[in-house]
């Protein structure tokens, strides 16, 4: 199967006097329509690789390859629009933007591509706002919801944009079991019916058990790599 | 854009106490401009009008002294042909005298008129306190202050002594009242048929005097150039008021020179208000701005939100602006009264000017909102979203 995203000897040091090497010579490749789960100590460097491949860091050195094309020779343009169309990002600490209702927020990476949203768009996000168990509060304020529930409205909003590619940072760190098992099943469903290709990063090991691979980052490095058959 | 546009929105919509305190910020400035400008304007057009506004702007004379013009209704009519501003043309016949009544004297200006005409000019119908404009030969209208000096009443006669030593007995037909001492003083109003006959003079006037549209009185003198040229007459002088007018003028242009300087003053220092406020907002909003970013909202579109801002501010403000500077306005000429009850500088809105100081506010606006569109547009996401 072709690979949606390499990294090659990726390496990221912090500070110029001090430096702290966060990551260290990183390579990893991640097949088209795979489910990957990240885990590692808090502080391994998780969440700094995941902006790496995600085009939002940039590594100190090595290169990031999404479909096959590096991404350092992609103008500043270009990368938003990879962000936007092929890349959804749930981040660690989900980041809605509180001036907007739930449902615009999830309706926003559409609207940044299209403009204005049709009737079918609006449908589509109510629908994606049901999967997640939110259809009662698609009008509140972003701000007027709890954690788990914003977080999930995250979860919405990366899927908007039917993306190649989901980003997902602890995307269910502030959910009950129950909770975290609807958001898994949902996301392994989208996963199997339109191939779109996961990376979650999850301390939960239960969870991590459940994806294709799981790889273990120690320290910056790849201490643990396991594909399931 | 259209998104740019609603995000600005909103953003403006969720902090709604700053939003009105930048527009009102805005709106006193601009009227605070709309105020002083209107006033400076509003004084110099009662300056203006009350120094030429009841007077001959262009005048043509014979280039001699004393000479009189013949032909005088062929010439008009060639001054008015030129297609000029000129709104009211009429010949006068002026002739020094001697007023006599009831053993005083006094010397007088005998200046005849052709009512219709004149009437333009002068707006005599405003002006007659009493009686009417001289019809016949030997009927005058006089001044209050002539009428006040010998007890003069409609019907009585006055002797007019001209320089040749000849009198001539008039009846006074109308009194007028020009609000200025000088004229209610001296002048001696009739016909020029009447003056022709009082004086002894053919079909002659010795000026022609001539009023320019009202949004032209600035350009008296070009007028009045183009009049020069297309006369071709060497026999002609032709005369305009701001020759004659010189330190008016310059008073005038000192006047404009300071409210300018004001105006532009006070935008500055709008425009430095509203840069930081706009500044602090792109700050409180850096979290959204990186958010958008990492979903990818280009940089081009990030800055678009802060112009759209300006632009928002900059419309609201101005129509607030105009609003109170208008108001303000209206209420100075409400109170501040001279002693007779009317305002010490009488109204003026010049919607042009209104306009234009709201447009500059809106493109100030603009201006101060280019700092934190581009901060904006400089904005890394990773620094938003690497921290918490
Ligand atoms: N801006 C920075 N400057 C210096 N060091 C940084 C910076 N950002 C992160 N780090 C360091 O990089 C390391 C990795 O951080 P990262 O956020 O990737 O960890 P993580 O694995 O996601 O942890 P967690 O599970 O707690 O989210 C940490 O030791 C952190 O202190
Ligand atoms: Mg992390």
């Amino acid at each position: 199967m072709n690979n949606i995203l390499e990294l090659k000897n990726i390496n990221k040091i912090y500070g110029s006097t001090i430096k702290t090497q966060v990551l260290n010579n990183i390579n990893l490749s991640f097949e088209s329509g795979s489910f990957n789960s990240i885990i590692g100590q808090s502080g391994s460097g998780k969440s700094t690789l995941l902006n790496i491949m995600g085009t939002l860091d940039k590594p100190s050195s090595g290169e990031v390859i999404i479909n096959g094309i590096n991404i350092a020779r992609m103008t500043k343009n270009r990368l938003s629009e990879i962000r936007n169309k092929s890349i959804g990002f749930v981040f660690q600490f989900h980041y809605l933007l509180p001036e907007f209702t739930a449902l615009e927020n999830v309706l926003l990476p559409y609207r940044i591509e299209n403009g204005a949203v049709t009737k079918e768009m609006r449908e589509k996000a109510v629908e994606y706002m049901r999967l997640v168990g939110l259809e009662k509060v698609i009008n509140n304020n972003s701000t007027k919801m709890s954690g788990g529930q914003q977080q999930r409205t995250a979860i919405a909003r990366a899927l908007i944009n039917n993306p190649q590619i989901i980003l997902a940072d602890e995307p269910t760190g502030n959910l009950d079991s129950n909770s975290t098992e609807t958001i898994y099943n949902l996301l392994r469903d989208i996963n199997e019916r339109y191939g779109t290709t996961f990376i979650i990063i999850t301390h939960d090991r239960h969870i991590a058990e459940k994806a294709d691979r799981i790889i273990e980052i120690t320290d910056g490095k790849i201490n643990l790599d396991i594909k399931k058959q | 854009m259209k998104l740019s546009f609603s995000i600005a929105l909103r953003f403006l919509r969720s902090n709604v106490l700053q939003t009105i305190i930048i527009i009102l910020g805005i709106g006193i400035g601009v009227s605070v401009q709309i105020f002083i400008g209107s006033l400076i304007q509003g004084l110099q057009n009662s300056l203006v009008n009350s120094t030429i506004g009841n007077s001959s702007q262009i005048t043509i004379t014979a280039s001699a002294d004393n000479e009189l013009l013949e032909d005088y209704t062929t010439l008009m009519q060639k001054a008015i042909d030129g297609g000029d501003s000129i709104i009211n043309i009429s010949p006068v016949l002026d002739n020094p005298a001697f007023l006599e009544s009831g053993g005083a004297s006094q010397s007088v200006v005998v200046r005849g008129f052709d009512r219709q005409k004149a009437e333009g000019i002068y707006k005599f119908s405003e002006y007659i306190t009493e009686g009417a404009f001289p019809m016949n030969n030997g009927e005058v209208m006089l001044g209050t202050a002539i009428k006040d000096k010998y007890g003069l009443k409609i019907d009585d006669t006055i002797s007019l002594i001209t320089a040749d030593k000849r009198t001539v007995v008039c009846r006074v037909s109308g009194f007028f009242d020009f609000k200025v001492a000088a004229l209610n003083g001296s002048w001696c109003v009739t016909t020029i048929a009447s003056a022709q006959e009082i004086f002894s003079i053919g079909d002659k006037v010795s000026a022609i005097e001539m009023q320019v549209a009202s949004s032209e009185i600035f350009n008296a003198d070009i007028i009045a150039e183009n009049l020069r040229e297309r006369l071709d007459n060497q026999g002609l002088r032709i005369t305009d008021w701001k020759g004659q007018n010189e330190q008016l003028l310059s008073g005038l242009q000192g006047q404009s020179i300071s409210s300018l300087m004001i105006q532009v003053f006070v935008m500055i220092s709008v425009v430095l208000g509203i840069a930081s406020v706009l500044a602090i907002t792109v700050m409180q909003k850096s979290r959204q701005i990186g958010i958008l970013k990492a979903m990818g909202i280009k940089s081009r579109q990030a800055s678009l939100i802060f112009l759209s801002e300006g632009l928002m501010l900059g419309v609201f403000g101005a129509l607030a602006g105009i609003a109170i500077g208008i108001g303000l306005s209206a209420s100075f000429t409400a109170f501040a009264l001279n002693p007779d009850g009317t305002p010490v500088i009488a109204l003026y809105i010049n919607s042009s000017f209104i306009m234009v100081s709201g447009l500059i506010a809106v493109l100030a606006c603009l201006i101060a909102a280019m700092i934190p569109a581009r901060r904006s547009s400089k904005l890394d996401p990773i620094d938003i979203i690497r921290n918490n």
